[in-house]
């Protein structure tokens, strides 16, 4: 999963670690119960899915707030979650309601935008086992609920996953999907692809075996498995259906691994999902291999740090292609794989673009899994270029790590990412660019032998940060994916942990880590407009319209996530847990602590 | 990460004596000389509690340098540096390594926590720990130095 972190001392441990609907084709006879009728993605008053539509684009059609009025933006309500936890995520908004989930323990608010003072309709708070909080690699995060057939689905970190009426705040089914006791947690949002809520669990630093599950969107009831390490049987490799672009042996899930290490290899699933209803397949992405040493995992390790395509019915695998095989530095690869139609050398092709861990921006053909485009959008140095022929990294031999290779210096980028993977980030149809945050850091890697004890982390490194190239350590960026090539920057002092929402408007919103949410103009990358909102911002900007017809933006506040860990003297809750700064941002508690806020802004 | 953790262990403090005894805070209870003649204080119970059992038991190891060389040594090998950092400086897990405690610095709450486990995540070790590695772990973090002056943090 998540990228973990640690440190350790001598030996240790460090860690550190959706298409319109309305074009949805159901496959005849596929699934039994009633047609749902699925929220209309196609509006873009609402959203009512993590990504915004099947295609993950975060891209929303409203246009009132411009380059040019973006500096009247004022906020115009705001509300404290009660919670201190990183606030990832982002707020759904659907038939005038706003929908909040927390971070643990998952309190689940409903607002009514029709009333002056938005007051609660109504608040669900789910019996949540507090033991998930320890277990949770990088703080008790959530990110998100997903909303389908007036329900309100969500994840509840101790392994449950909950559906509420969204009316109501009557609580419809709730199932267990995950064992905390082995070290998974469910902090990613469910996603719904007709009648089908697809979950799946983090512990990437606990040695989990990774799994994607199907449940019935009616009654909660398991459906289908689909590991993402193993057997094919395991994996759900249907005969004649799994087509892999580049690699073709059978029961790769299992060969590529020293005998039985994929039981503890880790391939979690704590990012987002995308879905291309023409082609019928859900896309996702999974994590990094354990344990981070990776001499105790000669091989490939497939299928972690991979993109995977399944069908959303059976969960049957059509395609798989590895980021990273045999992946020496965590590099997961869960962040979403947004679809999108590209021109790329003269030819309109069907793509899924991801900025990897890694650093690497990949645009890749969404219906074989041939990588087209691979260029780096941030300053790494572990490998040379992937080569296209193939679809491997050209790896630098000097930037492996291992046990017996000592202390590696100066990998670039961490084990963060060159970009958070749950930071997403958005495209714009208008201006066909990718607007990402980024993370411009670089480490040291210091493997050590683990040993895998159930329940407790398996990870086996240490692995210093500092600022990359330049001295900054991050960036907000726009990414031509046609080509590969990043069209404008904004520097930042910290990394760069928001999500990003773009608009026809040509404005982008994204947030820091001390705390400013920002507008910047979608074409040349100006800040319009910058708003102090009290505690770093992890989470993700959403737009939407309200019941008075006007545009809204709304934001969680609420530093966390990997970053009340790396920092945490940005805590201040907890007098029996006192900590000294992160040395390589010794400064940033300067400007933000914890505390979670959801914030709404208008013209 | 973080240099400072790993100067901290390569200094591994030992400061047996003062151990035990600086980080007990909120562990005793309470006792008063002064009280009015119809209030026992001792037979009131303290806010937040006081393990019995925890704070009876006593370290057969307290005081052992070799101890706090091997509890290091078990800190690492039963990954308990994977939730609470090296050092034991914080992670997922809170700092042990601050002089202060959620549930009790003594020996025996110490030994509790690791062995019974804590509601918020930390795993009940008792089932797969000999109590004789876990006296050596409470060995071990009673010997860690906490930092010169932990209340403040200062950016001048
Ligand atoms: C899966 C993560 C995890 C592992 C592994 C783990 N701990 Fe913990 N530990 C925690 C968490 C989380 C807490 C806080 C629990 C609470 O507040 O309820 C904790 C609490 C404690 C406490 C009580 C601290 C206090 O302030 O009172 C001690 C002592 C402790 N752990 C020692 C250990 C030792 C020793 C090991 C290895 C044998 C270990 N832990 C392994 C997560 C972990």
């Amino acid at each position: 999963m998540m990228r973990a972190h640690l440190t350790s001392v001598s030996v240790g441990a460090a860690c550190i670690t959706a298409a319109a609907w309305a074009a949805v084709a159901f496959t005849p006879g596929a699934i039994a119960g009633p047609r749902i009728t699925p929220a209309a993605a196609s509006d873009d008053g609402e959203w009512t899915m993590p990504g915004k539509d099947y295609a993950s684009t975060r891209y929303s059609g409203l246009s009132q707030i411009t380059p040019a009025n973006a500096a009247h933006l004022h906020p115009v309500w705001s509300f404290s979650t009660g919670v201190l936890g990183g606030h990832e995520g982002q707020p759904l908004v659907v038939h005038n309601t706003m929908y909040v989930v927390t971070p643990y323990p998952n309190t689940l608010y409903a607002f009514d935008l029709t009333q002056p003072d938005y007051p609660l309709a109504w608040k669900y708070r789910p019996a949540v086992s507090p033991n998930a909080v320890g277990v949770a690699c990088c703080d008790a995060v959530n990110r998100g609920a997903f909303y389908a057939d007036g329900k309100i689905v969500y994840n509840l970190l101790d392994g449950h996953t909950v559906a509420v009426d969204a009316n109501t705040g009557k609580q419809l089914w709730e199932t267990t999907i995950a064992d905390v006791s082995n070290g998974e947690t469910t902090p990613m949002a469910p996603f719904v692809v007709k009648d089908r809520v697809l979950v799946g669990a983090s512990g990437g630093e606990f040695g989990i075996r990774g799994w994607v599950k199907g449940l019935d969107l009616q009654t909660g009831h398991l459906v289908w498995t689909g590991y993402n390490i193993g057997a094919d049987s395991d994996l759900l490799v249907k005969p004649g259906q799994f087509k892999p672009f580049y690699d073709h042996a059978p029961n790769l899930g299992a060969s590529t691994w020293p005998k039985n290490a994929w039981q503890t290899g880790g391939a979690p699933v704590w990012g987002w999902m995308s879905y291309d209803s023409t082609l019928d397949l859900v896309y996702y992405g999974t994590g990094n291999p354990a344990p981070y040493n990776p001499e105790q995992r000669a091989g490939d390790n497939k299928w972690t740090t991979s993109v995977m395509a399944r069908r959303p019915e059976d969960g049957a695998l059509v395609w798989a292609y590895q980021f990273t095989p045999h992946d020496s530095w965590d590099f997961d690869a869960a962040a979403e794989m947004v679809l999108v139609d590209l021109r790329i050398a003269g030819t309109m092709r069907k793509v899924l673009v991801h900025f990897d861990k890694n650093g690497f921006a990949y645009t890749i053909d969404r219906a074989t899994g041939q990588v087209l485009v691979a260029q780096p959008f941030v300053e790494e140095n572990w490998a040379k270029r992937i080569d296209l022929e193939t679809g491997r990294p050209v790896v630098d031999s000097s930037k492996l790590t291992g046990a017996s290779r000592g202390n590696v210096k100066n990998i670039c980028p961490t084990l963060e990412g060159g970009k958070s993977p749950a930071s997403p980030v958005a495209y714009s149809p208008r201006t066909h660019l990718f607007y990402v945050s980024t993370s411009n850091m670089c480490m040291d890697y210091q493997a050590v032998p683990a040993a895998h004890i159930r329940g407790t982390p398996y990870i086996g490194a240490n692995s210093p940060y500092y600022a990359g190239p330049g001295g900054y350590m991050g960036a907000f960026e726009a990414w031509d994916a046609s080509v590969g090539r990043k069209v404008w920057e904004i520097k930042e002092r910290w990394p760069v942990w928001s999500g990003v929402v773009a608009t026809a408007g040509d404005v982008v919103f994204y947030g820091t880590l001390d705390g400013w949410l920002r507008a910047a103009d979608a074409r040349t990358g100006k800040i319009l407009w910058s708003f102090k909102v009290g505690s770093g911002v992890v989470g993700n900007p959403i737009t939407y319209r309200g019941p008075d017809g006007k545009q809204y933006l709304a934001v969680y506040a609420g530093i966390g996530g990997d970053w009340f860990l790396l920092a945490g003297d940005v805590r201040s809750d907890d007098p029996a847990d006192v900590r000294p700064p992160a040395d390589f941002a010794k400064d940033l508690a300067r400007h933000t602590s914890q505390g979670g806020m959801v914030w709404i802004f208008a013209l | 990460m973080t240099q400072t953790m790993i100067q901290r262990v390569a200094r591994p403090a030992i400061v047996l004596a003062l151990a035990a005894a600086c980080r007990t805070k909120g562990g005793a209870a309470p006792t008063r000389s002064d009280a009015p003649a119809a209030i026992a204080y001792p037979s009131h119970i303290a806010a937040g509690g006081v393990a019995p059992r925890g704070a009876t038991l006593t370290n057969p190891y307290a005081g052992d340098t070799a101890a706090v060389t091997a509890g290091a040594a078990l800190f690492t090998a039963m990954n308990c540096d994977g939730c609470h950092g090296g050092g034991a400086t914080g992670w997922v897990g809170p700092s042990l390594a601050d002089g202060r405690w959620r549930y009790g610095g003594a020996a025996g709450e110490i030994f509790s926590s690791i062995y019974y486990g804590r509601r918020q995540g930390m795993p009940a070790f008792g089932g797969i720990m000999p109590a004789a590695g876990i006296w050596k772990v409470v060995t071990y973090l009673q010997s860690l130095e906490p930092p010169n002056d932990v209340p403040t943090e200062s950016w001048k």
